[in-house]
């Protein structure tokens, strides 16, 4: 590091003590002490340089001092003093040797400057010979262009020094060169002089020169222009030969010319030269021979000197011309299409040629003949550039157990070719197909192979080979003859479905075929499947989707993948080519699921469009089995519930309605001193029938009540504690009385206050019934005796049986509660008139009506102050409701 | 723009002026012992066919030169051509052998070239600097020294022994001297209408060489014997 540095530092120094040194010896101020020869000299890098350093006497100092620094100091073993104050140093210079040489002296104090002088080393190499020269003059007018123009291969080495190319000839001109080309210009091109030229290469450390080109004579030098008008011409008389014309680019006074020629069929781009032996003289035209009739034919001309030296000229301008017309050469392609018929015996023939290969002419007419029938002729109107193409001819039906041979003839304007003739056997003599059949692609185009068949293949003549694509139905076919493989010539396109066939021809007769799919070339399907979902359950979906059309699949297809997802989760499966439907298994149920097909080639796979769907919550069926159990287990149940009642019907009937004391049977009636004390043998017959209703007089209720409604707001919540309590007790006018009683009862009855469970109770006042004397409401001396039953059947007459009645002093019991019912509206009212009704006319309504429907509460006979049973038992029509004979608890008991 | 256009050509513009005294110091450069060292020793090989085509070349140039020659001189220039003049060299080739009369060719090439030389100078004067004729004029001069060189080489390949006079044997040497315009036409057409003289008369002298030498040689086998 400190080196490199010094070494920096010495060489600025240097550079800046030379040109003070050089100042100063031009001004004299500054002494120089001495100078280094070879001053500023090129160095050839791979040798020795030898630099020689000589003192001055003012340098005061002796050739022992010397020493020499090139990037470093020199060792001193490349010293070589020649003498007291000269000392000369000798180096190999290298790529890498330093660019400096410096002289120094040992210094004699310590600020004074060690060097003395310093040279720069400029290296290179010497230059290298030029190769490979080579001139050439061009056409200039209708002379030769006097500038020659060269080139040749310079060194390979790098140029360190400035180098400089000469290119000289022996004919004196201006040259101007460059590395690898230059030119010179000889103001007249010397023809027919000796021309020798060669390239001089210099640089300061040498000279060197090519080796010399000589010619003998310039003009073989030369490239020419391409011959000028180059034209054709035809003969009728000639199809097959055109004539060449063209005019020489340059006098024939410079040199003789040679000319190459070439030819093609327009649209070929094999091109045909004719031997150069026949062109070698100087010539101005040529006939082509042996060309195809009626083919447009582009031909080139190109010269050179007729030596041979020198170069050839451009090709000329394309010169195209037609051969004339001559008869075909050979058959027309004839070939058949047969379909069979649907449900007959016959088939469909349709005949269609192609123009003969040796058609040497446009074809303007078929003439065919089939099997025995007559000859017809089959105009053809088309283009020029229509050749080779398809031609339905004719179409007729062959039955099967025919044969027909059709014959060809292909007509133009110079003849009519070979005929043609084909032979299409019996349906059920065919002769048999080839063996086996198969193709494959090679360098884009499509080969068939396939095994003749065995036994047969002597009598074979030829393969027709037939290909049809299933897209458009285009068909072609081609022959081969005697062959195993045929290269199928036909414009195949790639990605397109085709099917092969091979027929064998015997004698003109043709075989069966074989036929087998292919493709020129697979790429992944133009389209995907579309994929539905046919039936989709709970746990498991069925996909269908059709088979890709096949003008789209552009390959066989190899297997189609069933992509399926749920969320994030895909999953795939993949199945043959020929399965169109699948179902998948073990989904989830009540998701959805997004489902594609994705079909594959050899060449790549397509995806079909996305398909969506939701498995079921429940599988079909298992929401009617769960209705169907719900049923089943409520129908169950209701059985169940109905037999427990059957069984259970007593117990049930006695909770429900627990058995209501007769009041014929009650006891209480013992406890009256009137009542006998055993029951009227006919009233235990009809104690179930005694049901009756108990009628609430308003009149008597307002009038027995008046006390108690003017004490009502003031005892409301009393009054209506004492309705609960008794049920019934608020309806009597001797509920007072009984308030205590009610009272004292209240926290037992509590249950039975709502009007579902209406209490029934029979009071019996004390007075006024079975005989006892009647009092007034007011009373309040008199103690009631009463009893009190828990029937929740109506009210009993003997409540509020009226003291008029009471009065009457009727013994008979059933009378004075049979004053209390009362039919229907529609019955008769005449008992209730009468207050005395037929006890059996009573009992047999109470039989027939079995309860109290048809017992009504008679309010209309109260007249019209009685309002509030009229306005809940009537219908807006008038019709009185069949409301309960009793009044419900919730409106109490206080209209009684 | 509608000034003056130069056309720029790749190559070495030199203007006509220079080009004329190039041409003679490229003719003084050829001396006909430089041209002797590229000369083989095959007689009747390609050396004698090359001097022949050349001189038909040239032959054929030159009536070319003296077309354009008479189109630039404007009118009356089939006037000028139908004067004579002793300053010309005679087109005539003299000699009794072959020797002479290829030795004749050799100084008519020298002869020939001061005075081509000299029209060029002045139809330089005459012509406008674009002017074909020049360009003619000074292919007609590079080729005279071609052919001079080319039959020196003949001279030495098939009269080995014989050394070539130091001085042209036929027709002055000497350039006229300074004359008007009129005169200027009038030499440059004399001197062109000889020196196409010459040249067919070369080549006619050459083909006749040719068959004799040539013809002579193949069928004796050694040409060389017979000189």
């Amino acid at each position: 590091m400190s080196f490199s540095l010094s070494v920096k530092s010495t060489i600025h120094f240097v550079g800046v003590l030379s040109f003070v040194r050089f100042s100063s010896s031009l001004l004299g101020l500054f002494t120089t002490y001495g100078t280094i020869t070879p001053q500023s000299p090129q160095v050839e890098i791979g040798k020795n340089f030898t630099a020689t350093c000589v003192l001055y006497e003012t340098a005061e100092s002796t050739a022992d001092d010397i020493f020499w620094t090139c990037n470093g100091k020199v060792p001193e073993e490349l010293y070589t003093k020649i003498n007291d104050s000269a000392v000369s140093v000798t180096i190999k210079i290298t790529p890498d040797t330093c660019k400096w040489l410096i002289c120094n002296k040992q210094p004699r104090y310590v600020n004074q400057t060690p060097a003395i002088h310093g040279i720069m080393l400029t290296k290179g190499y010497p230059p290298e010979k030029p190769n490979n020269l080579s001139c050439m003059a061009v056409q200039s007018g209708q002379k030769i262009s006097p500038i020659l123009n060269c080139s040749w291969e310079p060194g390979t080495r790098d140029e360190l020094l400035k180098t400089n190319y000469t290119l000289h000839t022996s004919w004196t001109g201006f040259n101007s060169s460059q590395k690898s080309i230059g030119y010179i210009n000889m103001e007249t091109f010397p023809s027919y002089c000796e021309l020798k030229i060669w390239v001089e290469v210099a640089n300061s450390l040498g000279k060197v020169q090519s080796e010399t080109l000589t010619v003998g004579d310039a003009n073989y030098l030369v490239k020419t222009n391409p011959p000028l008008n180059v034209h054709i011409y035809s003969e009728n008389n000639f199809p097959r030969s055109l004539l060449v014309k063209w005019r020489r680019p340059i006098e024939k006074h410079f040199f003789r010319l040679k000319y190459n020629i070439r030819f093609c069929a327009v649209g070929s781009e094999d091109w045909s030269e004719v031997p150069p032996n026949d062109t070698e003289s100087d010539v101005d035209s040529f006939r082509l021979q042996h060309l195809k009739p009626y083919t447009e034919y582009v031909v080139q001309v190109r010269c050179m000197h007729s030596i041979g030296l020198g170069y050839w000229s451009d090709w000329s301008a394309n010169a195209t011309w037609w051969t004339p017309e001559d008869k075909p050469s050979s058959q027309p392609d004839l070939w058949r299409v047969v379909i069979p018929s649907q449900g007959k015996s016959e088939r469909r023939v349709q005949v269609m040629c192609k123009d003969p290969v040796e058609s040497n002419g446009r074809i303007r007419n078929y003439s065919i003949k089939i099997q025995d029938g007559g000859r017809k002729t089959v105009l053809v109107n088309r283009s020029e550039t229509e050749s080779r193409k398809i031609i339905p001819l004719y179409q007729f039906v062959l039955p099967d157990d025919g044969e027909a041979l059709i014959e060809l003839d292909a007509c133009n304007s110079r003849g009519m070719s070979p005929r043609a003739s084909l032979t299409i056997p019996k349906f059920t003599h065919e002769p048999p197909s080839v063996k086996s059949l198969s193709w494959f692609t090679k360098e884009g185009r499509l080969w068939v192979e396939w095994v003749p068949h065995r036994g047969k293949a002597r009598d074979v003549t030829e393969y027709i080979l037939e290909w049809v694509s299933v897209s458009d139905g285009a068909l072609d076919w081609q022959r081969e003859r005697a062959s195993r493989t045929g290269l199928a010539n036909g414009n195949l396109e790639k990605f397109k479905r085709y099917s092969i066939s091979v027929y064998p021809m015997y004698s003109g007769k043709t075989g069966k075929p074989w036929t087998e799919p292919a493709f020129l070339d697979q790429k992944a399907p133009m389209v995907g499947p579309v994929v539905n979902v046919s039936r989709c359950g709970k746990n498991d979906a069925e996909l269908r989707w059709m088979e890709i059309p096949l003008d789209k699949q552009q390959g066989f297809i190899t297997n189609y993948t069933i992509f399926y997802t749920m969320g994030k989760q895909e999953q795939s499966i993949t199945v043959s080519a020929d399965t169109y439907s699948y179902t998948l298994k073990h989904l989830t149920s009540g998701s959805k699921y997004v489902v594609r097909v994705m079909a594959s080639t050899v060449a790549g796979d397509t995806f079909g469009p996305e398909y969506t769907f939701n498995t079921l919550e429940y599988a079909p069926g298992e929401i009617e089995g769960i209705v169907v159990l719900v049923c089943l287990a409520f129908l169950f149940l209701v059985v169940s519930l109905v037999v427990t009642c059957i069984l259970k019907m007593e117990r049930i009937k006695k909770k429900i309605w627990p058995p209501v004391p007769d009041p014929s049977n009650s006891t209480i009636a013992n406890w009256s001193p009137d009542f006998p004390s055993k029951a009227d043998p006919v009233s235990k017959e009809n104690a179930l029938g005694d049901v009756s209703v108990v009628e609430v007089d308003v009149f008597d209720g307002r009038s027995l009540c008046e006390e108690d409604k003017a004490g009502l707001p003031l005892k409301k919540d009393k009054y209506l504690s004492e309705e609960h309590s008794s049920g019934i007790g608020g309806s009597s006018c001797m509920s007072s009385p009984r308030q205590s009683v009610s009272d004292s009862d209240e926290g037992g009855d509590s249950g039975q206050t709502t009007a579902s469970t209406v209490q029934y109770s029979s009071v019996v006042a004390s007075s006024g019934y079975k005989g006892q004397t009647p009092q007034p409401c007011s009373s309040q001396a008199q103690t009631p005796s009463f009893a009190r039953s828990e029937s929740t059947q109506p009210l009993l007459e003997s409540e509020e049986q009226p003291e008029g009645q009471e009065g009457s002093g009727q013994p008979h019991l059933r009378h004075p509660r049979n004053a209390y019912f009362r039919r229907l509206p529609g019955g008769s009212s005449d008992d209730d008139d009468n207050n005395s009704g037929d006890p059996g006319d009573l009992n047999q309504l109470e039989m027939e009506d079995q309860g109290l429907t048809l017992l009504q509460f008679s309010p209309l006979e109260e007249g019209s102050q009685q309002t509030t049973p009229t306005e809940e038992g009537q219908t807006p029509d008038g019709q009185l409701d069949p409301i309960p004979s009793y009044l419900p608890q919730l409106r109490g008991y206080r209209p009684q | 723009m509608s000034g003056h256009v130069k056309i720029m050509y790749p190559q070495v513009s030199i203007s006509p002026t220079a080009r004329t005294w190039l041409s003679l110091m490229l003719v003084v450069a050829i001396h006909p012992s430089d041209a002797g060292a590229a000369c083989g020793n095959t007689p009747c090989g390609p050396s004698l066919q090359r001097s022949l085509k050349l001189t038909r070349l040239m032959h054929k140039e030159s009536g070319d030169l003296l077309k354009t020659y008479k189109a630039s001189q404007g009118d009356q220039s089939d006037l000028f051509c139908q004067k004579s003049s002793n300053i010309v060299p005679d087109p005539i080739i003299s000699g009794l052998d072959p020797s002479e009369r290829i030795l004749s060719i050799y100084s008519h090439c020298k002869t020939f070239l001061p005075h081509l030389t000299r029209v060029t100078e002045q139809q330089t004067d005459l012509q406008p600097p674009s002017s074909p004729l020049l360009n003619q004029l000074l292919t007609a001069q590079n080729r005279i020294s071609g052919l001079g060189n080319q039959i020196n080489c003949l001279y030495q390949t098939l009269f080995p022994n014989l050394p070539i006079p130091p001085e042209p044997v036929d027709g002055p040497m000497s350039v006229p001297p300074p004359q008007n315009v009129f005169q200027q036409k009038i030499y440059g057409c004399v001197v062109l209408k000889r020196f196409k003289e010459f040249l067919a008369n070369s080549a006619r002298e050459l083909k006749t060489i040719k068959d004799q030498m040539c013809s002579r040689r193949k069928t004796f086998g050694h040409a060389n014997a017979l000189f």
